[in-house]
């Protein structure tokens, strides 16, 4: 068991990339992760002012206070969400190819690495030398479901919204959808991240050219973005029009509205993470074909 | 002494091109193995395909008993392998290099640092351990790649033209680690398209041509091959057009030429035959009155026979 950790650990590959990114100091200052704490601090303080007291004076103060910082995160993690997984894919594509390139695969491939640990210790480097993105992305993630369930709006006021729809017994309906959105866009930059990084590793496994794989990969991406969206609104579409037409009471109509499009978003989650495994996957496997 | 190099039947198609066609090779334990054919004979595909970076269309092959179909890891983990074209990661340390191979075998962080000091002392390459692998020239990275393929005490080491692209010096320092690994007990299977490069080394020649292995032998079996047709010199005080005439009707005498142009000095005499022939030769030329100052025979050089086996095959 022990040996089993100690291997995992002691991965040369892995240990190769962090050696490089450790070399070339490919980080951001310390200074750069205390605007964590600061954020805590001040959302706590929104909070815990905002309790105290009902009346309008304060509530005015919490959410002054809370504007500056709901465009920090929310700007943030916006950026995070868009940035990581398409700069990832750039990092993965290059990884085996340029190791093709520069004729250091065979070498590579003729050690007792197996074809797996090769590909998951690429993706493991790529990873790693996103680290600073990736550790914020994961910092901002609770003020990120706030900021989620209240579809953009404003993070402060979905909290009293949760609040409120979870106080009322008389509609579940409401708080779960709203859970489930929470989740679904939590998860969502890293399922994006995943499946965007795979796309490129599997490219990149294939090819002989980095430039190459890097045009293909993209295009790859592009084009399963663009079917993902077409996806998602046939469901939508037919996973509304479907029950309006077919319930008569409204009341249960306007349940599924609100259901529908949270489990969907939550679904292609799902889809873009076993695709990322799958793909990971056939990757290894044409390494061990060929 | 045992075989641990063998193959039977192996063949490689690109296509329609065949690469390697039904080789069947046998390396003994403890030999020094030149590969020898010229560019694009399949070489560099016959030694991927024992390396198991590459799957025979057709046929098997073992090494120390592990099959590189069934046994992918036993294979790898018995051989050392070098390809004819590499690349290092040159953004590494010298030692890191290694350190990191030795890891890629599995051989555990603790014994790592005092194998990379041997191997680096092994290669000569002691003095550059903290220098940047971008810094070496040629010949050290190859002794670099050399080090790495011994990180993990390999029975037998593949070496796809360890010589090519090296200065005489460097090529000179390659051939001494080679004896000084073949004194290690290691088997080596070397590839060259030049003989004379590895012929000095090495204690068995296979020679492949266009996918098939033509010759195969010991150095010895080799020199006796191109002993069938034997070259002597002769010296002689005078008459050299004369003798030259005499010679031409002589049993076995195939061909004469003066070694010098003008034909005033020395004649070279291309015979078949034995001993006998030679003797006679030597007899009648005295019997017959010319004044014979030197009679050896010149000793052939592999380059020549294989010259002559490799002959226009490949265009
Ligand atoms: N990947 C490949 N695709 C197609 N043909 C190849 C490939 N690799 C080698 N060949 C061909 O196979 C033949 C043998 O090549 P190789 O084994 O590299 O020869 P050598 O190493 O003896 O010079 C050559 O004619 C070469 O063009
Ligand atoms: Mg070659």
């Amino acid at each position: 068991m022990i040996e089993r950790w100690q291997a995992i650990f002691d991965h040369p590959i892995l240990w190769l990339e962090l050696r490089r990114i450790h070399r070339k100091r490919w980080w951001p200052g310390r200074r750069f992760f205390l605007f964590y704490p600061v954020l805590l601090g001040a959302a706590l303080g929104c909070g815990v002012m905002s309790m105290l007291d009902d009346s309008l004076g304060t509530r005015l103060a919490a959410l002054v206070t809370s504007v500056p910082l709901v465009c920090l995160v929310g700007v943030a993690s916006w950026l995070l969400n868009f940035a990581l997984p398409w700069i990832a894919p750039t990092l993965t594509a290059t990884s085996i190819a340029r190791e093709r390139e520069l004729g250091t695969f065979d070498l590579l491939r003729a050690t007792l690495l197996t074809e797996r640990s090769i590909v998951l210790g690429k993706l493991g480097g790529c990873l790693a030398r996103l680290w600073p993105g990736i550790l914020t992305l994961a910092l901002l993630a609770p003020f990120q479901v706030l900021w989620v369930v209240a579809g953009g709006s404003s993070g402060l006021s979905s909290v009293f919204l949760l609040a409120d729809s979870m106080l009322d017994p008389g509609r579940p309906w409401m708080w779960s959808s709203l859970l489930l959105a929470g989740l679904a866009g939590l998860l969502r930059p890293w399922g994006d991240l995943a499946l965007h990084a795979t796309v490129g590793l599997f490219v990149s496994a294939l090819s002989r050219s980095s430039g190459k794989a890097i045009a293909v990969s993209y295009g790859a991406i592009l084009a399963t973005r663009v079917a993902f969206y077409l996806l998602t609104s046939l469901l939508n579409i037919a996973l509304l029009a479907l029950p309006v037409a077919l319930l008569d009471t409204p009341e249960a109509a306007m349940n599924e509205l609100l259901m529908m499009p949270a489990l969907t978003s939550l679904g292609m989650v799902l889809v873009e993470f076993v695709g990322a495994a799958l793909l990971v996957w056939a990757a290894v496997w044409w390494l061990k074909r060929t | 002494m045992a075989t641990i190099i063998e193959t039977r039947g192996l063949t490689k198609r690109y296509g329609r091109l065949t690469a390697v066609a039904d080789l069947n090779l046998q390396v003994e334990e403890g030999a020094v193995y030149g590969f020898v054919g010229p560019n694009g004979a399949g070489k560099t595909t016959t030694m991927r395909i024992l390396a198991t970076l590459l799957r025979p269309t057709a046929g098997e092959a073992w090494v120390a008993g592990h099959s590189v179909l069934k046994d992918r890891r036993g294979v790898r983990r018995a051989i050392g392998y070098m390809p004819d074209f590499f690349g290092v990661y040159g953004d590494m340390k010298v030692w890191e290099y290694l350190d990191f191979f030795a890891a890629c075998y599995e051989i555990p962080a603790p014994t790592r640092r005092g194998l990379v000091d041997d191997l680096l002392e092994l290669v000569d390459l002691a003095h550059r351990r903290d220098d940047y692998v971008d810094a070496l020239s040629r010949g050290m990275k190859q002794r670099l790649c050399l080090a790495r393929a011994l990180a993990h005490d390999p029975q037998v080491l593949i070496l796809d033209e360890p010589a090519s692209g090296l200065d005489p010096r460097a090529r000179v320092e390659i051939r001494e680690l080679l004896r000084e690994l073949q004194a290690m007990g290691k088997t080596i299977f070397v590839s060259s398209h030049i003989l004379s490069e590895i012929e000095e080394v090495c204690t068995h020649i296979g020679v492949i041509e266009a996918g098939r292995l033509v010759a195969a032998g010991t150095l010895e079996e080799m020199r006796q091959r191109i002993q069938a047709q034997r070259v002597v010199r002769i010296g002689l005080m005078a008459r050299a057009e004369e003798t030259m005439a005499w010679l031409e009707g002589q049993e076995g005498v195939l061909e004469v030429e003066p070694v010098e142009p003008n034909g005033a000095g020395d004649l070279r005499v291309t015979l078949a035959g034995g001993d006998e022939t030679l003797a006679q030769l030597l007899s009648g030329l005295v019997g017959a009155g010319f004044q014979v100052t030197a009679f050896y025979e010149e000793t052939g050089n592999l380059e020549d026979v294989f010259m002559r086996l490799t002959k226009g095959i490949v265009s």
